[in-house]
């Protein structure tokens, strides 16, 4: 009975031996993983916050402005004047009713084979 | 059995069963294994606790290594744009008894680095130190070249280094920080003060967990303020400009601005003469942008009205001495015309009305004679006589015998047009809500009502008609300034310093803005030099481009003018 149970206490304790050997391997595999990772995340942080720099260098005023100067020719900008700005207040009012006894006499010269912008243009000398 | 017994005293045979004798055997070898399982633990429990005691050796060069990746918040402006953040950049050091050759480590680092110098750089490796600085806040290309000479004894640690992305622009707001990262002047200083410093000596201060900083600054105007003032300066071939803009309702700096300035990144730049920030350390004479304040405080006192007349027939005596007008119109003159006319006469007589003692008052009242209370610790005292005599308060009503700072000027001026609230200036955000509890009351609403009209009507036909020219439909108005510098303690009359005191859109308020442009030159022939010539038309300038970003819509009609200055005054 003692026998039988020593040998299976052996058997135990070494299994539980190879057991605690693998934990051990494969905490210091992980721990060499979390190594590396940390070293690749403060990596990356360095190189995001170098690229977080540049990309605040490029929003920056003072970055865009000269840009914008030297290609002013080519892209046809100036600063905004005053007289450049409207409101929605300014804009005519839509007509209350569309002129549709105009619109009926236009449709109708047309079809008649008349233009009255081919008039125009032929009284100005174009065409 | 008699044989058995005859057996004198002797030992008893004790005969023990071979179980028993076993069952002994085993026990003493129980007894010895557990002293060996007790001996075996004790040595395992021991050296548990010699692990829990040791200290990790951290000590870099008197500093933890805490402190050289300690990161400081980013700081943004008003949108969100940022001003300065942190970077993480390589930092060379060295191990030197671990070198094994230090001359040929030092001959392979000097092809790299070529600026070290060499007897230092061998002094620097010789030793049996285990850490040593070599050369700090490198960039990665450098790095990889060091790193592939493959000397041993010579590493790479990353530090946190501050940076500032808008370079020169926000100098003086930002200020800088050493190689430490620690704030050193502007804005960086006073964070410092507050709670950095705090979070990096507990060692908090790491990653990019801290919250952004949030500047009232609006960085759009920042830049326009520093492009026009650069360009006045080349204009007008000034010795220095400046200028500040800010939000009249909640005390916010929208910009602020002071050439010759530094640029942050290389913090050496800040110690060439003449950088410092002239907008908070620098005092000046206001000249006749103080004739506001001398009329305000008049109004507001009742001593004099809007329709009161002022005799500037003849200068003002005072024993030997005579003060007359620089644009003289010697008639009697209504109270928009002194202003307007920027008579220096005219404002000594509405001064006289209040007397120097409510006016020696109305000045504490304004805050002029006391440290601004600001963020920038690059501040200074102004230096405003405690009490006046009959001369001195003449000259002060039209600014000289006096000396404050633009800001004070600044703030004075946002009170004036505001609706009468005096509101200390801040960089840091801050909303209506929480500003009007810092309100202080200075002068009533109608008073404000009345210096907006004065302001607006001197740049409808005085002094600030060119400035009205370049900001045509924003409702500018403002003040110029010109005052004579003291040169080895007499007032110079070929070096002035001019002032453009400004508020904008004056149909409903919302920024004030002071621009000094010192020392300027005419730009040709045909353009003066009194203040509304440069300050007055580098403000038009600002507020031509600026308007449009902050949300100010230009209006052309005369109808609106109408409003802000009654036909009555003009």
């Amino acid at each position: 009975m003692i026998r039988s149970l020593n040998i299976l206490l052996i058997f135990t304790s070494v299994a539980m031996l190879a057991g605690v050997y693998a934990i051990k391997f494969s905490i210091e595999g992980t721990a060499s993983e979390r190594t590396a990772l940390t070293e690749q995340i403060s990596d990356q942080e360095a190189q995001l916050s170098l690229l977080k720099a540049d990309w605040a260098v490029l929003n920056q005023p003072g970055y865009i402005d000269p840009i914008i100067k030297r290609h002013q020719e080519e892209l046809g900008v100036v600063p905004v004047k005053q007289e450049q700005f409207g409101s929605f207040a300014d804009l005519p009012m839509r007509p209350a009713k569309p002129d549709t006894a105009a619109m009926d006499a236009l449709f109708q010269a047309i079809d008649e084979g008349v233009d009255p912008i081919d008039a125009i243009l032929e009284l100005e000398g174009i065409e | 059995m008699m044989a058995v017994t005859a057996e004198p005293l002797a030992q008893p045979i004790a005969l023990d069963g071979t179980r028993k004798q076993r069952g002994n055997l085993t026990r003493a070898r129980i007894r010895w294994m557990v002293l060996a399982v007790v001996l075996g633990f004790a040595v395992v429990g021991g050296r548990l606790v010699q692990l829990g005691m040791v200290v990790q050796d951290d000590t870099i060069e008197g500093q933890t290594r805490d402190a050289i990746t300690a990161s400081r918040p980013p700081i943004l402006d008003r949108n969100g744009l940022e001003m300065a953040v942190d970077i993480r950049v390589p930092s060379l050091y060295a191990e030197p008894r671990r070198i094994i050759d230090v001359n040929e480590a030092v001959r392979k680092l000097r092809t790299v680095l070529p600026e070290l110098d060499e007897k230092w750089l061998k002094d620097r490796l010789t030793g049996d130190q285990g850490f040593v600085w070599v050369q700090r806040e490198l960039t990665p290309a450098i790095q990889d070249a060091v790193m592939r000479l493959g000397i041993p004894g010579i590493d790479f640690i990353t530090e946190s280094k501050r940076f500032y992305p808008g370079m020169s622009e926000a100098s003086h707001i930002l200020g800088s920080t050493n190689v430490d990262n620690q704030g050193i002047a502007g804005i960086e200083r006073h964070m410092d003060r507050e709670s950095v410093a705090l979070l990096q000596n507990l060692g908090l201060a790491r990653g990019n967990a801290l919250t952004p900083v949030e500047l009232s600054v609006d960085m759009r105007v920042q830049h326009i303020m520093h492009e026009q003032l650069v360009d006045a300066m080349t204009r007008y071939q000034a010795i220095a400009a400046a200028g500040a803009m800010m939000d009249i309702y909640t005390g916010e700096i929208i910009g602020l601005v002071s050439i010759p300035d530094f640029n942050p990144n290389e913090p050496a730049s800040a110690l060439v003469k003449d950088t410092f920030n002239r907008i908070t350390s620098g005092i000046f004479e206001p000249g006749s942008t103080f004739k506001t304040v001398t009329i305000a405080g008049a109004l507001d006192a009742g001593t004099a009205s809007m329709s009161d007349t002022f005799d500037a027939r003849y200068g003002v005596r005072f024993g030997r001495y005579t003060i007359d007008d620089f644009h003289g119109k010697h008639r009697i003159l209504s109270l928009p015309e002194v202003y307007k006319y920027s008579s220096n006469i005219g404002t000594i007589r509405i001064m006289q009305t209040m007397g120097k003692e409510a006016f020696r008052a109305f000045l504490t009242r304004m805050h002029f004679d006391k440290r601004m209370e600001f963020e920038l610790p690059e501040m200074r005292v102004p230096t405003v006589p405690k009490e006046f005599s009959e001369v001195s308060a003449a000259t002060a009503s039209f600014g000289h015998g006096l000396s404050v700072s633009p800001l004070h000027l600044l703030a004075a001026y946002a009170a004036f047009t505001n609706g009468g609230n005096y509101i200390e200036p801040t960089l840091y955000k801050r909303d209506v809500a929480d500003a009007e509890k810092l309100y202080e009351r200075v002068i009533q609403p109608q008073t404000s009502m009345a210096i907006r009209s004065l302001m607006r009507l001197n740049a409808l036909e005085g002094s600030g008609s060119q400035m009205d020219k370049e900001a045509l439909g924003y409702r500018v108005g403002g003040k110029t300034g010109t005052a004579e510098k003291v040169i080895n303690g007499r007032y110079s009359n070929n070096k002035n310093t001019n002032f453009f005191a400004s508020a904008f859109p004056l149909d409903n308020p919302r920024y004030a803005m002071v621009i000094v442009v010192d020392e300027p030159q005419p730009e040709n022939a045909q353009s003066g030099e009194t203040a509304g010539w440069n300050a007055g038309m580098v403000t038009g300038r600002i507020v031509q481009r600026v308007a449009p970003m902050l949300g100010i819509a230009p209006d052309f009609s005369e109808a609106l003018d109408e409003q802000i200055v009654p036909q009555a005054i003009r």
